[in-house]
This record gives structure tokens, sequence and C-alpha cells, in this order.
């Protein structure tokens, strides 16, 4: 199988050495690039175009967000893992607008680094454990403190399932072929429950995804 | 004189007064005795002439007498001899009370006539000792030698006399005017005084005034520039205290909290590499120890100064701080603000976030609040914020916690608007209005 290969972005070598060390000691990761600054890896990258990107979120120069932003214009195919000391939703929002699907607390690396990895590379999310609890807890506390009704409710059975899919990070096509529906029917669906969950795009849906305990 | 001007003035002042004063009382008693004077003057002046005119018209009528008893048929000497006798004394009594009261250069013509009148009674007093032959005889001779020439005599003396009168009444009248004329120059003496005086006061007045203006408006120049240095100051307190916290934050951030996370990892490879080893639980605790070494630095860098802030902006840092309120105390905080349609300046960011922070600490603090709202708004080229809870208030007219000064300070120093509304039960609604001038500059730019 060819391995996986790796760009690690981050302005504290100790910490990147620590990482590369950890990927490197499983089969299948390699790690081809490694960069200090957000303009070095947005440059390796387009060199490289890894499969992967994990890039930490505060380095000088091009904060991690927006040199996701950058990789994601040039080179699509490649997925981009944030590292974060921040469990904020804005950081977290933001860096799904700006095309990342993972996102990782910098106090849980290592159980979540590996499986990050090797979600983002079959197209999914993930988030560490911690995010979604917090993310989770707030949700709830919100649904408290607003006594409004939960908007999941509203969805239709087959709403769900079709939120999860794309909260997961199936393409509508995907989406079709496993529930054998039709292209132009998903595609109501999603706007449907964009608009039950008054939601405006992908990366709003994915987070809601994630409160809700949906994915993880 | 400089040190106790209000002495010099009240002096100044006092003894202008006192002069005026008894200038004119002065005046009064002056202009006064000369109206007493003048009349008694003129009175005794009359009253002489009346006496002496007394004394002439006696002195024509005893001729008169005389030549009506010279010429009368015999035997009517009786009622001549009597009403001579009235005549004399009437004319005595006219020059008892004129000698009651003589001019020193009078006496001598006085006495004179006195003496010549003596000799006229007792030249006459003989004729009524005649016979009739006798006053046939001497009849005319006696009247044209004796009687004409004393009577014509005695009467220049008294026209003298009279004259010396007349003198006198002069002589009283040109005291009299003297006396006015000094009493004149003391007047315009005392005017002239009065007004040099006055003038005087009045320019030392004037110039104590001007100095006491200028003085008063170095003052007012001088505090309005202390105040002006004081604001400037405190906001320069304010921005360098900003600065650091940021500095602190990043430095927290960035630092410490990379070598906490290095460590942990490095544990966790360790770990990876040790996992049988009786290393293993130093290991863990080493794990542990920088997980929460991490977990510490971000709360701390947070608290500091949220990275939302300087990374994303006003909205969702104070959504971020709204969060943590909320999980902290249970308050519901509620945001209401729209993205900012141009990111804000940094200070009115920083000011917005440290005011809504310090209101959400008082809320959580003292209010008894069980919900709050944040409502942030840009209205034609202006920042509204309100903060309104539903808690117990406060007399808002009279207390001032170091807090609400802390914020009014932030609004004015960006030249905006501060103000509290609560009364006790109530709930209390802050409200800020910040100008964004500036914005819409840079804005257009």
């Amino acid at each position: 199988m060819k391995p996986i290969r790796i760009l690690l972005a981050d302005d504290h070598n100790i910490l990147r050495d620590g990482l590369r060390l950890l990927l490197e000691r499983q089969e299948g990761f390699e790690v081809v690039a490694e960069a200090s600054d957000g303009r070095e890896a947005v440059r390796l990258a387009q060199q490289h175009c890894p499969d992967v990107a994990i890039i930490d979120v505060a380095m000088p120069g091009l904060n991690g967000i927006e040199a996701t932003r950058c990789i994601k214009e040039t080179c699509d195919t490649t997925a981009i893992i944030i590292l974060s000391m921040h469990h904020d939703e804005s950081y977290i929002l933001r860096a799904l607008r700006a095309g990342a699907r993972g996102y990782l607390l910098k106090d849980s690396l290592k159980a979540d680094l590996l499986t990050a990895v090797r979600a983002v590379v079959q197209g999914q999310s993930h988030f560490s454990a911690k995010v979604s609890q917090l993310l989770q807890e707030d949700y709830f506390r919100e649904l408290t403190d607003k006594q409004k009704e939960d908007s999941f409710e509203l969805l239709t059975t087959r709403e769900r399932e079709i939120l999860q899919l794309v909260a997961e990070g199936k393409s509508n096509k995907e989406i079709a072929n496993l529930l054998h529906l039709s292209l132009y029917t998903v595609d109501t669906h999603r706007s449907r429950i964009l608009h039950k969950l008054n939601l405006h795009s992908v990366p709003e849906l994915i987070l809601y995804a994630v409160r809700k305990g949906i994915i993880h | 004189m400089q040190r106790q001007p209000w002495l010099a003035l009240v002096s100044g002042f006092g003894g202008l007064l006192l002069l005026m004063a008894v200038a004119e009382i002065g005046g009064l008693l002056v202009v006064n005795r000369l109206r007493v004077d003048e009349a008694q003057l003129h009175q005794r002046f009359l009253e002489r002439s009346r006496i002496l005119e007394t004394i002439r018209s006696s002195i024509y009528l005893s001729g008169t007498v005389t030549r009506d008893f010279l010429l009368a048929p015999e035997g009517g000497a009786h009622a001549q001899l009597a009403d001579l006798n009235s005549l004399r004394n009437k004319t005595d009594a006219a020059l008892r009370e004129y000698g009651k009261s003589l001019e020193t250069e009078e006496s001598a013509p006085f006495a004179s006539l006195k003496s010549e009148i003596e000799a006229y009674w007792k030249v006459l007093g003989g004729i009524f000792a005649w016979s009739t032959e006798e006053r046939d005889k001497y009849r005319y001779q006696f009247f044209y030698s004796e009687l004409i020439p004393r009577r014509t005599s005695m009467l220049q003396i008294a026209d003298r006399v009279g004259q010396l009168n007349e003198q006198t009444l002069q002589r009283g009248d040109q005291r009299l005017a003297g006396l006015v004329g000094r009493f004149q120059f003391g007047l315009l003496a005392m005017t002239c005084v009065t007004l040099l005086g006055g003038t005087a006061l009045a320019i030392y007045a004037s110039y104590l005034i001007i100095r006491l203006q200028g003085e008063a408006r170095l003052r007012l120049t001088e505090s309005v520039a202390a105040r002006a240095s004081l604001q400037e100051l405190s906001a320069k307190l304010l921005r360098a205290q900003e600065e650091e916290r940021r500095a602190l934050s990043r430095e927290l951030h960035d630092e410490a909290g990379q070598s906490f996370s290095a460590i942990m990892l490095e544990a966790e490879n360790l770990l990876d590499l040790n996992h049988n080893s009786g290393l293993v639980p130093r290991l863990e605790s080493i794990r542990n120890l920088a997980e929460r070494g991490v977990t510490e630095t971000r709360n701390m860098a947070l608290l500091l100064r949220p990275s939302m802030l300087d990374d994303f902006g006003l909205v969702p840092a104070l959504n971020w701080q709204a969060k943590e309120t909320a999980k902290r105390t249970g308050l519901r905080v509620q945001v209401l603000a729209p993205d900012m349609q141009h990111e804000l300046p940094e200070e009115h960011k920083t000011c917005i976030y440290r005011v809504v922070q310090e209101a959400l600490n008082n809320v959580a603090r003292h209010a008894q609040a069980s919900a709050v709202q944040i409502s942030l708004q840009q209205h034609s080229g202006e920042l509204q914020l309100s903060i309104q809870d539903d808690g117990t208030g406060f007399d808002s007219q009279r207390v001032r916690g170091l807090g609400l000064l802390g914020m009014e300070e932030r609004a004015r120093h960006l030249g905006g608007t501060f103000a509290v509304d609560s009364q006790a039960g109530r709930g209390t609604l802050l409200k800020i209005n910040l100008p964004l001038v500036e914005l819409s500059k840079n804005g257009s730019s």
C-alpha cells in the first residue's frame, strides 16, 4: 500500500520533531515535508501536494487557517488537520470554512492524531474527543438556556441520515449511490436540512453535527 | 499692599466714603451757620437803625414841642413840658438800648452823641423856667442860635452813628462773604481730593481685578491642560496594559503552551517505546502534568486577552466571553451582534470587549440576575453597545463603582458616551456609543 504522505507545519521545532517521531513510527505514514511558518507550508504543499497537511493554527507570517485556505486552493486533494490550543467554536468553524477536515487539540494529540490522519484521508471529518464533548455540552446548555425546541427534531429520518453522511464528508454523488436516490433528491434534502437548521454552509453543518454528537 | 489687597481696598473705599460724609455734614453745618449769621447781622442792623430813627425823630419832635412852647400863648407850658419829658424818656431808653451793643469804633461818637443830648435836654429844661417876658425876649434868639445848631449837631452825630452801623453791616457781610469763599474753596479742595482718591482707588481696583482675571484664566488653562494630560496618561496606561496583556497572552500561548505540548508529545513517544518498563508511571505522570500545563496556559492566555479578538475580531470574542460567563456562572448570556462590515479599529475592539467583560463580571458578582443581553450595532458612523440584565439593579445616581468609572473612562477616550440606567429592582441597562469617524475614513481608503 502506498504510504500516506504528510506535511507538518508548526513553528515550534520540538513539537514538530515529536509529531514526526510519532507519525513515522507508524506503518504507512511518511512525513514528506516540514514547515516552520505558514508561507513555507503553502510553498511546500504546492511542491509536494501531500495527502495530509497537519498545520498549527498559530504560526508567524501566515496563520494556520489562512495557510489552509491557500493550500486548498492550489492542491484540493490535500486533507488538512488543524492543530490548536483552542476549543472555541469560532476557531473550529473558521478552520472548517477554510477547508480543514480535522481539528485537534494540543492537549490530546497522541490519542487523536493517528485516527484523525486516517479519517481525513478517507474524506471524513475528525475532531478531538474533547472538542466534541465541549461542543455538545455547549449545545445542550444553549438549548436549555433559550428553552427552544431542538431543531434536530424537525428533521425527518431520511434527512438525519443525509445530514450524517454530509457531515462525514461524503459527496452528493456518494450519498446518492449509498441511499439509492437521485442526485437531485439528495441536493433537495441538503437544502432543506440547511434551511430547517438555519445553517448556511457545509462547514456550519459539520460543526452542527459535532455539536449534536452525530459525528466525532 | 501686594499681599493684602483687600485691606487696601477696604481702607480706601472706607476712607473715601468717610471723607464724603464729613464733607457733606461739614458743608451743611457751614451753610446753616452762614444763614443764621446773616439773619442775625441784618436783624441787628435793622434794630439799631430803628433805634437811631427813634432818637432822631424824638429830637425832631422835641424841637417842634419847644417851638410850640416858645410860640404858645400864656400858660400852656405844662402840656409841652409833659411831651418833652416823655420824649426825653424815650430817647434815654433808646440810648440805653443802643449802648448795650456798641462796636469799638462807635463808642466815641456815641459818647459825644450822648453828652450832646444830655446837654440839649439841660438847655431845654432851662427855658421852661423862663417868665413870659424872657420867653418873648429870647424866643427867636434861643430858637435859632441855640436849639437849631444843637439839634443839627446831634442829628449829624446820629447820622455818623448810623453810618457806622451801616459800616458794621457791610463788614459783617464782607466777613460772611469771606466765609462763603473759604467754604467754597474747602468744598472744591475736598471734591478734588475725593475725585483723585476715587480715581486712584478705581485704578487700583481695576488693576487687581484684571490681575485676578489673568490668574484665574491661567489656573483654568493649567487645570484644563492637567486634566487633558491626565486623560492622555490614563489612555496611554490602558493601551500599555492592553499591549502587555496581548504580549503575555501570546507568549503564554505560543511559547509556554507549545513547550508543554512538546513535553507531552515526547512523553507519549517515550511511553510508546517503553511500554513494558518501570518508567511508565513516571512517564504517564509527566504526560499528565504537561497536559495540565497546556490547559492552564491556554486558560491564562485567554483570560489575559482572548486570541479570537486579534485572530477573528470582536464578535467571536464576545461570543466566547458570553459562553465562558454562562459556563462559569450559570447566567444566560445572549449576544446580538451582526458581523461587522469592516473590522473595527483596534482601540474600539478592545474598548467594547473590556467593557462587556467588566459588565458581565459586575452582573455575575452583584446583580443576582438570571439573564443578560448584549447588543452591538453599527448605526450611521456610530457603534452602539447596550448591556441589559434582569437583576436587582442599583441607584445609578449615587453608586458609581470603580468598574463603571473604568468603563466610562474607556468610552471617553474614544470620544464616546457612557450611560447607566438602573433602579433598585428593575435591572440595569448600560449604554455606550462610540463614534466611528476614523473607521469610515479607513474603510473608504
